[in-house]
């Protein structure tokens, strides 16, 4: 899709996301939640919470944003065999879901279910749950046949200091340097995923690869985003072991990832808001 | 009552309209031949008799998500469009072959044609003074749709399509692709084809997948 052949409503949020909020923005993303993707605010602190879910995290929460890619009729690849990606990602956002929620976390998930959402929805709905919200963190969630353990992704866009206005392609320019330092704390975190279950101490870790890509949907994402992919494990005759639609490493993963998010939260840098050097590295 | 020279001059008039009819066609089917003549005519394959030269191919890894640089003697034509498209053809043929380490299934002429245009400035305008090229790659649309699915799987073929360029075309700087001609979102579902592709980073050999990218 061309930038030209964008739905404009779509663009015109995303230009404002980082910006000052309007009704209109605010209506453009209550429309894009109303037409499938489910937004769980999952707050332990409030067991009350009102039936109507809120749009807008309230300020000073860390918002955690799950992306269980594609969905609907776009089943993404096939993994284990014969299972649709979107099945993968979002049995794996729901036990993140549930994790973070245990440990306090404000999670947004894009999707709770088999429904229809483009790239530019979901980046809607991450810049809207993250727009004047403490501190943030987007994960979008994929699951692939390829490679080995899991394997995460920072947008390849320039970083770029944040302007007035930040283009809807390129929204995640602004950003890219700490969503870097949250690549290097999710790698960390899996490095470490083997002692961190309470199993096996001997286990090795889960196989992590950091690399950057080219994503619509990431790339106009205006928070610390990353794609996580999760692969098979295999040996070094790189035959299968453990294939992503096993639970077990389904749950590893999900813990790895909640305990790199607690890491990022529980640092005193990190914060929602765009890079503030041009050029900025990790 | 019709004149008789009406009638003379009608049927002249109808039969030069038939003739002229069947001359049109008869152009346009040879136009068409001439056309896909000169399609077949762009090798996939570079001709044997072609001398070979040293060729660097970056052949991607899905263990580790890295590209690593061969060194290949092939056989390559002098154009360099021509010279492309004969690259990346062999590269694809790599990913098809057995045991591969990105495999990717093959299809016959994955890469339809490469273009070189004058690389493009900020502003979208072609940047002349500079001296760098784009490089358009149109791909079969059955090489897109049999591509295997996964953002690593993806990004490392567009990584090292672009590499692969930079190595042996290093005035190349700039690539965007085409399927079928064709703008096109995704390779197979995640890697975004509709930016274009920077190739500074692809000097280092054997670096990760990185590929800065501009919309």
């Amino acid at each position: 899709m061309t930038p030209h052949s964008k739905p404009l409503l779509g663009r015109i949020s995303g230009w404002i996301a980082a910006g000052a909020l309007t009704a209109a923005s605010m209506a453009a993303s209550g429309q894009a939640f109303a037409q499938g993707p489910a937004q769980v605010p999952a707050a332990p602190a409030q067991p009350n919470a009102p039936a109507v879910p809120q749009r807008v995290a309230p300020a000073l929460r860390f918002v955690v944003v799950l992306d269980a890619a594609h969905g609907g009729d776009d089943g993404g690849g096939q993994v284990g065999g014969s299972v649709a990606e979107k099945t993968v990602t979002l049995e794996l956002s729901v036990r993140l879901r549930s994790l973070l929620a245990a440990r306090g976390f404000w999670v947004v998930t894009t999707r709770e279910g088999n429904v229809n959402l483009d790239s530019d929805a979901r980046a809607q709905i991450a810049n809207h749950a993250t727009f004047g919200a403490g501190d943030a963190a987007c994960l979008s969630l994929h699951a692939s046949e390829a490679g080995t353990g899991v394997h995460i992704f920072v947008s390849s866009l320039e970083p770029a200091a944040a302007p007035r206005f930040l283009a809807w392609k390129t929204a995640q320019s602004a950003y890219v340097s700490r969503s870097l330092k949250l690549a290097g704390t999710v790698n960390s975190a899996l490095e470490q995923s083997s002692s961190a279950d309470g199993g096996d101490a001997n286990a090795a870790p889960i196989p992590a690869t950091l690399a950057r890509a080219s994503l619509p949907g990431l790339d106009s994402m205006t928070c610390p985003a990353l794609a996580i992919e999760m692969a098979p494990l295999r040996d070094a005759d790189r035959k299968i072991v453990t294939d992503v639609t096993d639970s077990d490493y389904q749950a590893k993963v999900a813990q790895a990832l909640a305990a790199a998010l607690l890491e990022w939260r529980s640092d005193a840098a990190p914060d929602s808001r765009p890079d503030s050097r041009v050029g900025a590295q990790p | 009552m019709i004149p008789r020279y009406q009638k003379i001059v009608f049927v002249v008039l109808l039969v030069v309209s038939i003739a002229m009819g069947a001359v049109l066609v008869r152009l346009r089917e040879r136009a068409h031949e001439r056309l896909l003549k000169g399609e077949d005519l762009a090798p996939t394959v570079a001709p044997e008799v072609a001398p070979e030269v040293q060729a660097t191919l970056m052949v991607a890894n899905d263990v580790d998500g890295t590209l690593v640089a061969e060194a290949r003697s092939l056989p390559l034509p002098v154009d360099a469009e021509a010279r492309a498209r004969a690259l990346l053809g062999q590269l694809l043929e790599v990913y098809a072959g057995p045991g591969a380490t990105h495999p990717v299934p093959g299809v016959p002429r994955a890469v339809l044609q490469v273009f070189l245009l004058p690389a493009q400035a900020a502003d979208g305008k072609a940047d002349r003074q500079a001296g760098g090229q784009l490089a358009v790659v149109d791909l079969a649309g059955a090489f897109a749709d049999g591509h295997p699915s996964g953002i690593l799987t993806e990004t490392l073929t567009v990584e090292s399509i672009c590499g692969t360029l930079h190595a042996n075309l290093p005035r190349v700087a700039q690539v965007r692709f085409l399927v079928d001609g064709k703008a096109r979102a995704t390779l197979a579902g995640h890697a975004d084809l509709t930016r274009t592709y920077l190739t500074a980073d692809q000097d280092v050999a054997g670096a990760s997948p990185g590929t800065g990218a501009k919309p």
